[in-house]
């Protein structure tokens, strides 16, 4: 059987392990749009779409949509339900059988890919009274979908290595804390040009700060394909870079 | 039974721990003749489920060889995986899939087709009977029910050879006595068994042959009435003894003793 089948029946089933728990999903959902409501609320006056030329036009909750957007991406829950599997034993069960180590790995994260596309058409949604619009058009929403969901596949990844390496639900847990430096280590409420210089060398070196970069080029502006080379750029080296660790840990686990 | 199910020559496991270096398993040699129900005894911590877990490919071997269905464990795990059937210590369910669910998809990642898991779940939840309850979540199964279930997913391929550790811990009588008699059909079936217990009258009731394991080491082995038979003679004894007394005799254990450690307490 092909690595292709497993993943895609490794992945069904943690999707119906997602669905069969929805109170997981209300905080993924609630806590980015509570972010988005409240910095808009309170930074929405200090740029006014009319005078602000880095808002091209939208509102200031349109600059701001992709923090929340990185955010909802971040929260999966992938790697608790992969602790939840070491913990009682079905992790060992599918060890135990011959499905590919890849298989193992990406299963998870695919689901998690998919999970992340939902959420991100969902607060896309709520995002609209607040005078957001998608300008690169359907090519862009596709895109900014993808990537969203590219990211949250690399952030499952990450925890995914907590998991494996710790199989803690509290580590796994407290390494997802790891996000909020991230993203506040982002031109997360002006462009990177307008930070202090000792912000703007961080957000250089932050590897989020290009998504975020690429996200808000296709909700403010038409397609921008070197700011979106960078932004998938750096989800494919990452999300390469997790896969080989993920599959190197499952294959060393004892 | 001519033909070996499970050979281990020398087998060793070390874990490195921030104290040093920790012996598991100090060189166990075991042969295992295809079509045999062989226990595998030993108190808690002896290194039983260490043994169980790298010949069933979960823990990698410090030194020494294991040949599991005449395949090596550490060279091809994968066509020993396809081999095998495995339930561990902990029945390895997910509780949020259904039994049917469960069942089918560990049938798929073992080549069927869709058709085909269908009709291996539906055969196989009538065999644990398990058919009223295969459409519900596995979270509301119990004890007794759970077990039945991981059994069944360990069977979904028809293995060469089935690792039970501790089927029947924790387990009420009545379930235990289920899973004895699981034991015994899939055996007549044709396939090896390979079971660890702590329960000597399981070992008495299901083994052909059995061996004992005590720090990492085999103390003693052979068939239940030869084991008997060797401690009646050297113990000049006047009746044949008990499993139980053959096992505190190769452990070095008394009865006073045991008593005195802390037991484990099913629900």
């Amino acid at each position: 059987m092909s690595v292709l089948v497993q993943t895609e029946l490794l992945g069904r089933r943690a999707i119906r392990e997602s669905l069969r728990t929805p109170e997981a999903l209300a905080p993924t959902l609630f806590i980015p749009v509570f972010f988005l409501v409240v910095n808009f609320g309170q930074a929405g006056r200090i740029f006014p779409s009319d005078s602000t030329p880095f808002l091209h036009g939208q509102t200031y909750a349109a600059f701001q949509l992709p923090s929340s957007l990185l955010l909802a991406a971040s929260f999966g829950s992938a790697a608790l339900y992969l602790v939840e599997d070491i913990e009682g034993g079905y992790f060992d069960k599918l060890r135990a059988a011959p499905v590919s180590r890849s298989a193992l790995v990406l299963g998870r994260l695919i689901a998690e890919g998919a999970k992340t596309a939902v959420l991100t058409a969902a607060l896309i949604v709520i995002a609209l009274p607040f005078g957001v619009t998608i300008a690169s058009g359907t090519a862009g929403l596709v895109l900014l979908l993808v990537l969203t969901s590219l990211w949250g596949m690399v952030f499952a990844g990450f925890m995914q290595l907590i998991a494996l390496k710790t199989r803690s639900a509290a580590a796994t847990n407290s390494g997802g804390l790891v996000f909020f430096p991230l993203l506040f280590l982002t031109p997360n409420f002006v462009p990177r040009d307008l930070l202090t210089r000792p912000m703007e060398i961080a957000a250089t070196f932050n590897p989020v700060t290009y998504v975020m970069e690429a996200l808000r080029s296709l909700i403010l502006q038409d397609l921008q394909w070197d700011v979106l080379a960078r932004g998938f750029g750096v989800v494919a080296a990452f999300g390469a870079l997790m896969l080989f660790l993920n599959v190197r840990l499952v294959r060393r686990y004892d | 039974m001519n033909a070996l199910a499970i050979e281990a020559e020398g087998l060793v496991k070390q874990y490195r721990g921030r104290t040093g270096t920790v012996d598991a398993v100090r060189g166990v040699d075991l042969s295992v003749a295809a079509g045999e129900v062989f226990g595998f005894l030993g108190p808690n911590g002896a290194g039983k489920s260490t043994t169980v877990r790298m010949l069933t490919t979960l823990l990698s071997i410090t030194s020494g060889t294991a040949r599991v269905a005449g395949i090596d464990v550490t060279a091809d795990p994968d066509a020993v995986r396809r081999r095998i059937g495995v339930a561990l210590q902990e029945a390895g369910l997910d509780p949020r899939q259904t039994g049917r669910e469960l069942i089918e998809l560990q049938a798929r990642l073992f080549g069927s087709s869709p058709a085909e898991a269908a009709g291996r779940a539906e055969e196989l939840l009538e065999l644990v009977e398990l058919t009223d309850a295969a459409d519900r979540r596995i979270k509301g199964y119990s004890g007794g029910m759970k077990r039945r279930l991981d059994l069944a997913s360990a069977l979904v391929h028809q293995p060469e050879v089935l690792f039970l550790d501790e089927p029947t811990t924790g387990l009420d009588p009545a379930s235990r006595l289920g899973v004895w008699d699981e034991v015994r059909r899939i055996n007549q079936r044709g396939t090896t068994v390979f079971l660890t217990t702590q329960y000597l009258e399981e070992a008495d009731q299901l083994c052909h042959r059995l061996a004992i394991i005590d720090d990492g080491r085999i103390v003693r082995s052979g068939t239940p009435a030869s084991l008997k038979a060797e401690l009646r003679a050297r113990l000049a004894l006047s009746s044949d003894p008990t499993l139980d007394e053959v096992f505190l005799d190769a452990t070095g254990r008394t009865r006073e003793r045991v008593a005195g450690e802390v037991q484990e307490v099913g629900a």
